[in-house]
């Protein structure tokens, strides 16, 4: 079934739900002057892998990576996804626990951790043991009812800029590409290192127009730009060097008298929150995925059983320095998932057209 | 059949499970056990901090305003301390002005602010001033003039009630970001109890790094108003032969460098409404007037903030390009005191009221 709208409001919902919150004060720390080339690195990096991923996805005929592989040899598919499915599992301790402790900081304050971290996990898990199409549609359904929120929010963002700051535009430090291999940088990968590798998941059971999906990654570029200059602007470098989540000070900055909420931050961060939540769905799903696709498990008590060792994972990441560790040790495999699976997919990918045609013209002779 | 009930069992279970979750937030206190202040004002005496909190209580017919007075080490913990002696938790949620008293503004705020920036339940639209008087005697003062109205300090602020454009008006954010910026200082009003009206405009102070450095008359605040932008619409300016009111302004700017030295060249259209005349003066009169005054005005202005090396016109911000991010972290004591500003004074009569010019 072609469902481009799900995938496209899929792709959008995932990195929207993560650019907002780590991402602009790992950019702001990366340089001091010049952001826009960290963030056009970061972008074309990305749009890069995703379209050899894609590339790769298209020789394979629309089977799954899973498949994909598979067809190289179980072994080797085994190793090419042993690190994915490492990677996958602490993107989703990460993002439970990091997000849980947002919530709290911002307005869930007497809540305690955990109750907030269960609820995450439970809901991704349910909606993740429904199957891929739920989590698809969910996606869309989510996303169309918080647009207009972020919408709003995003263009309110934006009362209180001094178009000075954008300038100096560049300076040696950034010009030199300087901050590539420091480590908030890396870290800033997070936001769109692993996001995309669902795309070779859903294959089979949903199709959708590769060309149109790439095309659409381009709305994600304003927003980048936007969750690291609405706080620049409004604060300047030095400001807003000291937040730990820069664009929701921002926000938090805006007065909109005609409003009868004061905190406009609220609506932003609670759709994020969604987002954030259909995120770990799909991640959820990915990893029981790999595991079932090699070791004989049923799928839903396999989504169980992984969410709870998700959960006493979270519980035992005390403070936030702890999760910054854990994000700085998830960098080597958040490279390797973005850069060897696509690598790896094209490869694959044209060794299997090769065979097709192969087989094609023997068949023909 | 049966499993079909099944089904029907475990859906009704499950919306029994969830009206347990229905209550709501942890250890959420409902809004009658809370008390919400909206002003809190902050003074400093031997190193012991006071913190006095305006807390409307909403009664039958009128909303009477408590004050509840505080010392202690830190400003959380004596809101703490506050909470725990009240029969209701205190939640600063909707605070809406801050007040420092002058004795602690000259020491420096840097604390204070930077506590509202990190903790939860602040808001960073905060607004601040200054207390020209014991913070104590400010609040009593206010109390006995107005017992019903508690909203009269918010409203003063306001940009849709009281405010006027000499007024400045200032949040804790911008006060955060003027203490870690290298090229920007910032104004906060300073307000004392009045005789006829509750609240008494009393110009505004210069907050150099946290720190109340100097303090500026009303005209001379409305001319940084305008320097920045803020339109000076309403203002009523008199002079020798005319008075006139100010319909609007508009600023263009540009920052180079001559021989070595920042200049700050701009232009400030005004367009004014005259009010009153003395005498016959001519249009081109009136105008003269209009623009010698206010030059005069902003040249003994910026003599002021040269002196005390305080950038509150963010006048460093015109300089992004020129200089490096070196040279601007000692914008303030090396370059801004040799800054040349020229400003030139557009105006135009845009009407001369009911009569006609020279009625």
């Amino acid at each position: 079934m072609v469902k481009n709208a799900q995938v496209i409001s899929m792709y959008l919902l995932i990195h929207s739900g993560l650019i907002f919150f780590l991402y602009p004060a790992d950019i702001i720390e990366s340089t001091e002057v010049g952001h826009w080339i960290p963030i056009l690195t970061g972008f074309a990096i990305h749009a890069a892998v995703m379209f050899v991923y894609l590339k790769g996805l298209r020789l394979a005929d629309g089977q799954s990576v899973l498949d994909l592989f598979s067809s190289a040899g179980r072994t080797w598919s085994a190793l090419l996804l042993a690190p994915v499915f490492v990677y996958l599992t602490m993107v989703l301790v990460i993002t439970a626990r990091a997000y849980s402790e947002i919530v709290n900081l911002l307005f869930l304050e007497n809540t305690p951790l955990w109750a907030t971290m269960a609820l995450l996990l439970g809901v991704s898990a349910y909606v993740a043991s429904l199957g891929i199409e739920s989590i698809m549609r969910s996606g869309l359904l989510l996303f169309g009812l918080s647009l207009p929120f972020a919408v709003f929010v995003l263009a309110t963002s934006f009362q209180n800029v001094d178009w000075h700051y954008l300038l100096p535009s560049i300076d040696r430090a950034s010009a030199s590409f300087s901050f590539l291999f420091g480590v908030p940088f890396l870290r800033s990968l997070f936001a769109f290192g692993g996001g995309f590798l669902f795309l070779g998941f859903i294959q089979p059971s949903l199709d959708y127009s590769h060309r149109r999906l790439l095309m659409s990654s381009l709305i994600l570029l304003p927003l980048f730009l936007i969750s690291v200059y609405v706080p620049l602007l409004t604060f300047g470098q030095n400001t807003s060097a000291t937040f730990l989540f820069p664009f929701l000070m921002a926000t938090d900055t805006v007065d909109v008298d005609y409003l009868i909420f004061e905190r406009t931050t609220l609506f932003f961060m609670l759709s994020m929150f969604v987002f954030v939540l259909v995120f770990m769905a799909i991640v959820t799903w990915q990893t029981v995925r790999i595991a079932t696709h090699f070791v004989n498990l049923p799928f839903k008590p396999a989504v169980m059983i992984w969410t709870c060792a998700t959960f006493i994972a979270c519980t035992k990441i005390e403070d936030w320095q702890q999760v910054e560790r854990l994000l700085g040790w998830n960098t080597y495999f958040r490279l390797y998932a973005m850069f060897v699976i696509p690598a790896a997919t094209l490869a694959i990918g044209i060794r299997y057209a090769r065979k097709g045609d192969n087989t094609n013209e023997a068949r023909a002779q | 059949m049966k499993r079909a009930r099944n089904k029907a069992i475990a859906a009704v279970l499950v919306c029994l499970l969830i009206m347990l979750l229905l209550g709501g937030c942890w250890d959420n206190k409902d809004i009658n056990h809370r008390s919400l202040p909206i002003v809190m004002g902050i003074a400093k005496r031997e190193s012991q901090y006071l913190v006095v909190l305006q807390i409307p209580e909403p009664g039958l017919g009128a909303t009477k305003i408590r004050l509840v007075e505080e010392t202690g080490t830190t400003i959380s913990e004596i809101v703490d301390r506050i909470s725990k002696n009240m029969e209701s938790q205190i939640d600063l949620l909707h605070l809406k002005v801050v007040l420092f008293e002058k004795g602690y503004a000259e020491e420096g705020v840097n604390d204070s602010v930077e506590t509202f920036m990190r903790a939860h339940s602040l808001s960073p639209k905060t607004m601040t001033a200054i207390c020209d008087e014991p913070i104590n005697l400010f609040f009593r003062n206010i109390d006995s003039f107005n017992k019903n109205n508690g909203t009269i300090l918010i409203n003063f602020f306001e940009k849709n009630a009281g405010w006027n454009p000499h007024i400045s008006a200032d949040r804790v954010w911008e006060l955060f970001r003027s203490i870690h910026s290298y090229t920007r200082d910032t104004v906060i009003p300073i307000v004392r109890s009045g005789t006829g009206t509750v609240i008494e405009s009393n110009g505004s102070g210069v907050i150099r790094g946290g720190k109340l450095v100097e303090r500026l008359t009303s005209d001379q605040t409305l001319l940084i108003n305008m320097f920045n932008g803020i339109s000076a619409k309403g203002k009523i300016e008199v002079m020798d032969h005319a008075t006139v009111e100010i319909l609007s302004s508009s600023i263009r700017r540009r920052g180079s460098i001559e021989d070595g030295h920042p200049v700050v060249k701009g232009r400030i259209s005004l367009k004014v409404s005259l009010i009153e005349t003395r005498g016959q003066p001519s249009q081109q009169q009136i105008k003269k007037e209009v623009e010698a005054l206010l030059s005069d005005r902003f040249d003994a202005m910026l003599k002021k903030l040269k002196a005390h090396q305080a950038d509150v016109l963010g006048a460093g911000q015109l300089f992004r390009t020129q200089y490096s991010r070196d040279q601007l972290e000692r914008w303030r004591t090396d370059y801004f005191p040799s800054l040349n500003v020229d400003i030139k004074f557009d105006t135009v009569i845009q009407n001369t009221g009911k009569l006609k010019a020279d009625a």
